[in-house]
């Protein structure tokens, strides 16, 4: 048996189906499709169900969407029929639930009013439709690339410590091959080398423990332009230095944000370091200019570091976020610059992405969409400093 | 090539200066003249200038990288035929020391390189494999 929806056959029509086949498709359709069905009344009664329905939920003649649905012996406190009865309008949320033989379920549930002419409703129809094994992929798939991304993790620490271990191997020859052929200067040379890897492995040692053990982010309700100001000082010296011009753009009247202050400082150091090696490494010798800016635009803060250093090329530009990537050779950073800021930025709800041209220069975008931002602890909201556009250099 | 019976010469691309020194002593050591670069394009400017018997090459390298270097240096014509030994850091996947030459010899555009040496290397098969390239 079908539900009359109050739906009439205005007869075959040239480009219509006939009523017959109609009246096929409705009953097939609603009984053969792999999604629960019920209709259910004002009185929250279900008056009908299809026969998925029926074998997921058994006798429900009479009985109340509440107990059938989810056991209840009285109407759930956010009740979506209810709220469809209210506004007519379509609701759809994921739910979880329990087979009837164990087990966890997950189903998407959809409500959808039947709205007569006068605009009454009589009916809403609730529709659930079973997507535990997508969800289970959905959690596979995560886990499987939570376990890629360890793999790059230790690809990249060997990639590290093998240039070490070779150093150290070279220092090793050179003192060797020196005492064998009595020659001071090659000894000099290799207890270098020996002392220099080692160094370098002590320093790969410490930044490695200082990212996997992270640190505890503090959010604070901050002035977001503070950071800027705070690094942009930080920088100049060195950016004048190497002949580079450090350009400050802050938008006035930028509300408070609650921000991990100290986090933010690190990104943007990140960032602006990398934007002043990449002035240093671009072929052309002076009057590089890094930018860099805070906006705000529709509810998202916006930090933006520019520069016409060297750019990337595509192999490089693919790589930019991967582990421990870096293109500076032995004396400069282990990679892990990048790969903190994006950590930094996914614990603030925000976007990092960057735009590059080889020979002309990057600019990295960090997007923090106010919606998303962390939650304050219940005791640390207090008033932010006062923004200012105070220009710096 | 540059120098015909006499002492052979070798480029060594290499952005880890320990890594260059070391391998200049071992060639030094069995009487070849060495070059150094320490990224792909000033190599392929040393390439040309030098004309050398052999190129060891570094994969990941700043400006442009090995794979770069190795592609531009193929497809030149006066280049196209001396040895190229990879000497490289970077691992496949699942910890595969050749991996990069499993990838590189799996290019159609470009042949596979005439030698593989995962870093830390092993001095004498490393030094064996040059000396075989280099008697003809």
């Amino acid at each position: 048996m079908t539900p009359d929806f109050g739906l009439t056959a205005d007869g075959p029509g040239n480009d219509m189906l006939d009523a017959a086949s109609r009246e096929w498709l409705r009953q097939h359709l609603f009984n053969e499709v792999p999604v629960a069905i019920s209709v259910i009344s004002p009185d929250f009664r279900i008056v009908e169900g299809n026969r998925r329905f029926t074998e997921e939920y058994g006798e429900w003649k009479g009985r109340e969407c509440y107990e059938v649905y989810k056991g209840r012996s009285e109407r759930c406190k956010r009740c979506a029929a209810a709220e469809t009865f209210a506004d007519g309008k379509i609701r759809t949320r994921e739910e979880e639930g329990t087979y009837r033989h164990g087990g966890k379920s997950h189903y998407l549930v959809q409500m959808l009013p039947i709205i007569q002419p006068d605009g009454k409703i009589p009916y809403v129809i609730e529709m659930s439709t079973d997507i535990t094994q997508v969800k289970k992929l959905e959690h596979e798939k995560r886990e499987a690339q939570r376990l890629a991304a360890v793999g790059e993790t230790v690809a990249g620490i060997a990639h590290g410590i093998k240039n070490v271990l070779m150093g150290l191997e070279g220092g090793l020859y050179a003192v060797n091959t020196g005492i064998e052929q009595e020659d001071d200067d090659r000894i000099a040379r290799g207890w270098m080398m020996v002392e220099e890897n080692v160094t370098r492995i002590s320093n790969f040692v410490m930044e490695f423990l200082d990212f996997a053990r992270g640190r505890e982010a503090t959010v604070s309700m901050a002035d977001p332009a503070k950071p800027v100001r705070e690094v942009v000082e930080l920088f100049v010296e060195r950016a004048a230095q190497s002949g580079i011009y450090l350009d400050v753009h802050i938008k006035e009247g930028i509300a408070s944000a609650p921000l991990d202050e100290e986090g933010i400082h690190t990104c943007l150091a990140n960032l602006i370091s990398n934007a002043i090696d990449a002035c240093t490494f671009s072929e052309r010798a002076s009057d590089h200019v890094v930018s860099v800016s805070l906006r705000e635009e529709d509810g998202v803060l916006i930090y933006e570091v520019m520069d016409d250093g060297q750019g990337m090329d595509y192999e490089v530009s693919k790589k930019v976020f991967s582990k421990f990537f870096s293109t500076k050779g032995s004396d400069h950073g282990t990679g892990l610059g990048l790969l903190t800021t994006k950590k930094i930025i996914h614990q603030h709800g925000g976007q990092i992405s960057f735009t590059s041209e080889e020979g002309k220069g990057s600019t990295f975008t960090i997007e923090l969409p106010r919606d998303d931002l962390p939650e304050l602890e219940p005791d640390t909201e207090k008033k932010g400093d006062q923004t200012s556009s105070e220009p710096i250099v | 090539m540059s120098s015909a019976g006499g002492t052979k010469k070798i480029l060594i691309v290499d952005d880890e200066p320990d890594v260059v020194s070391y391998l200049e002593m071992l060639l030094h050591d069995k009487g070849y003249e060495t070059v150094s670069a320490s990224n792909g394009r000033e190599g392929i400017e040393v390439a040309k200038r030098e004309k050398p018997d052999l190129v060891t090459l570094d994969v990941s390298m700043p400006e442009a990288s090995g794979t770069r270097f190795y592609k531009d240096f193929r497809s030149d014509a006066e280049l196209a035929s001396i040895p190229v030994i990879i000497v490289t850091a970077v691992t496949g996947y699942g910890g595969d020391k050749y991996g990069y030459e499993k990838f590189l010899s799996g290019r159609r555009l470009v042949p596979p390189p005439d030698g593989f040496f995962p870093k830390p290397i092993e001095p004498e098969p490393f030094l064996k494999a040059i000396a075989e390239l280099l008697a003809d």
